[in-house]
Order: structure tokens, then sequence, then C-alpha cells
């Protein structure tokens, strides 16, 4: 697997770093990570850059992740890429919601590294 | 939430949780007797705590032989509960554990920067609630969670008006207590 772009978007600069250092636990290597504080700071990081995988909270403040993931089927740099939400609402409602939006898994919070690993490398694989 | 000053000056949080269930329907944790709702709660919890503590802070909690919550402590992250849930979840500790909890969190020696403390004592928070309330999906089916709240100082008091049922769980970070309680309304 090549080394990944990817882009971290949640309110919480410690759980921005907490994701970054679990992606590095799980064996992955990065190549450059990029961070955003909401859905609109991810949007517009996406009409500039192309990454290899978004990794979304879902409550945030201006727009939240549910909204990002729909906003960004129409990015043309977010076309294949894998977005998976880590978020504390982990609740089947917010799943389905999620997935339906076009996001391709769910990692609840709090997790572990190898949680991070088993949810993720699939994706990258697939 | 609103604050005041008393006459001595001490600021009073006074935290209103007082919404009723979704639909007006009556939760069904209402219905069991207390005793167990009181057991089940707390084990839930303990072990969201734990669960939060060790995987995103690497440092598991430990037993805590002395448990009394004190009148004032330097750090209070809240988090407001409405729903099936309705109420307000609190995680307290001293400035010391603050800063060692953000250190642990983002990976460093130690962590002096406020807003990062902050940062990290509001999404211990936010998880600790998170954890809690998916452990009770079975009897709380529609819960949804504030933006959390950190209050810092020496000379506050909490007043939380959700006159019901009380949690607490007092537990040892790094031989430090630290406190976890829920007040949630009945009926």
């Amino acid at each position: 697997m090549n080394a990944l772009s990817v882009l971290i978007v949640d309110d919480s600069s410690v759980m921005r770093k907490i994701v970054e250092r679990s992606l590095r636990q799980a064996g992955l290597e990065i190549k450059e990570i990029f961070e955003a504080g909401n859905g609109v700071e991810a949007l517009a990081r996406m009409r500039q850059t192309r990454v290899d995988l978004i990794l979304s909270d879902i409550n945030m403040p201006t727009m939240d992740g549910l909204e990002l993931v729909r906003q960004l089927q129409a990015v043309e740099n977010a076309q294949g890429v894998p977005i998976v939400m880590v978020t504390t609402e982990a609740g089947e409602a917010h799943v389905v919601q999620a997935l339906s939006s076009g996001a391709r898994g769910y990692i609840r919070k709090p997790f572990s590294s190898d949680q991070i690993k088993e949810r993720i490398i699939p994706l990258l694989q697939g | 939430m609103n604050s005041t000053n008393d006459t001595s000056n001490r600021v009073q949080l006074i935290i209103s949780a007082k919404s009723s269930v979704v639909g007006g329907a009556v939760s069904k944790w209402a219905e069991i007797p207390r005793e167990q709702i009181q057991a089940r709660f707390t084990d839930a919890l303990d072990y969201a705590a734990g669960e939060v503590f060790e995987m995103m802070v690497g440092t598991p909690l430990a037993h805590a032989d002395q448990a009394t919550l004190p009148r004032v402590v330097d750090y209070t992250a809240m988090i407001g509960l409405a729903g099936d849930l309705c109420g307000v979840l609190c995680f307290r500790c001293s400035i010391d554990s603050a800063g060692k909890i953000a250190a642990r969190m983002l990976g460093m020696d130690e962590c002096t920067s406020a807003e990062s403390i902050r940062d990290a004592l509001g999404e211990i928070c936010n998880m600790v609630a998170g954890s809690f309330k998916a452990q009770l999906s079975d009897i709380a089916t529609q819960c949804m969670l504030s933006v959390p709240t950190v209050v810092s100082g020496k000379d506050y008091e909490l007043f939380p008006l959700a006159d019901g049922l009380r949690v607490q769980v007092a537990r040892s970070f790094e031989e430090a207590l630290v406190w976890m309680t829920l007040d949630l309304h009945v009926g």
C-alpha cells in the first residue's frame, strides 16, 4: 500500500492529533495529513487537494459531518475517496444516516488503533 | 446555563435540565426500580470512563478509596443529554490532572496550553457521555448530546437542577482523583 494523504475533520484539535497518531500506530504509512475544523473547511480543502482517505467527526459547528459527506458527492477530488465517520454518535440511526449519505465506514469514539486498522485497511484495499 | 454571583462572590453555575422526553413518552428506564437503575447507570458510567481513559488517554483509571466530591474542583467539563436521558454529565479534576490528561492525549510530556486542556476535557466528557448512552440503548433509544462546556477556576459551584437521579463515580488517574457525575431528570 502506498503512503497515504489523509484529511482529518474534527472540531477538536486534540482529537485530530489522536486520530493521526492512531493511523500511524495502525501501521499505515502516512505521506501527508490535512486537518479541518468543520465541514466548510474540509470542503475548501477538498476543492484544492486530492487525498486517499477522509476521516470525519459528525457533530461539528458550521457544517456537520453528514452534510459534509453529502456535499462531497459534488466535489471532483472526492470521487472514489473513502469517507469514514469517527464519532461518539454511534446509534443505529446515525450509522444508517451516515452510510446512506455516502460514508463508507463508521468508527465509534473511543477507539483503538486496532479498530482503525480493521475498519480502514479493507476500504483502502477495496 | 445561568451564572450569577452570590454575596461571597462565589460564581454559581445553575444548570437547567428540565426538558421532557421526546414525544412526551415515559422513558423505559423510569419504570425500572430505582435501586436497579442506579446500579446499572453507575456501572455504565464507570465502564464508559474506563474505556475512554484506556483507549484515548492511554492510562487506565484505578479504583479510588476516597470518593467524596470536593465543593470546588479546578476543572469541570459538562455535557447535556436530552431525550430519553435528560440531564447533565460532568467530568471534574484538578488542574494538575487536567494538564496530564491533555498531555497524554496529545502524546506530549506535558501540556500547559489552557486551550488544549479545555479541548481535551471537553472531548473526554463527550466520549464518556457517548459511551454511556451507547450502553443503555435498550432503555434509552433516543438521546442527544450537547456541545461540551468546560469551566475552570477556584471559586465556583455547580447546581444541577435535574432533581431526580444522581450517579457518581470517582476514580484515580495517576494517583489523583477524578469524578464523573450524572444528574438526570426523572419523570
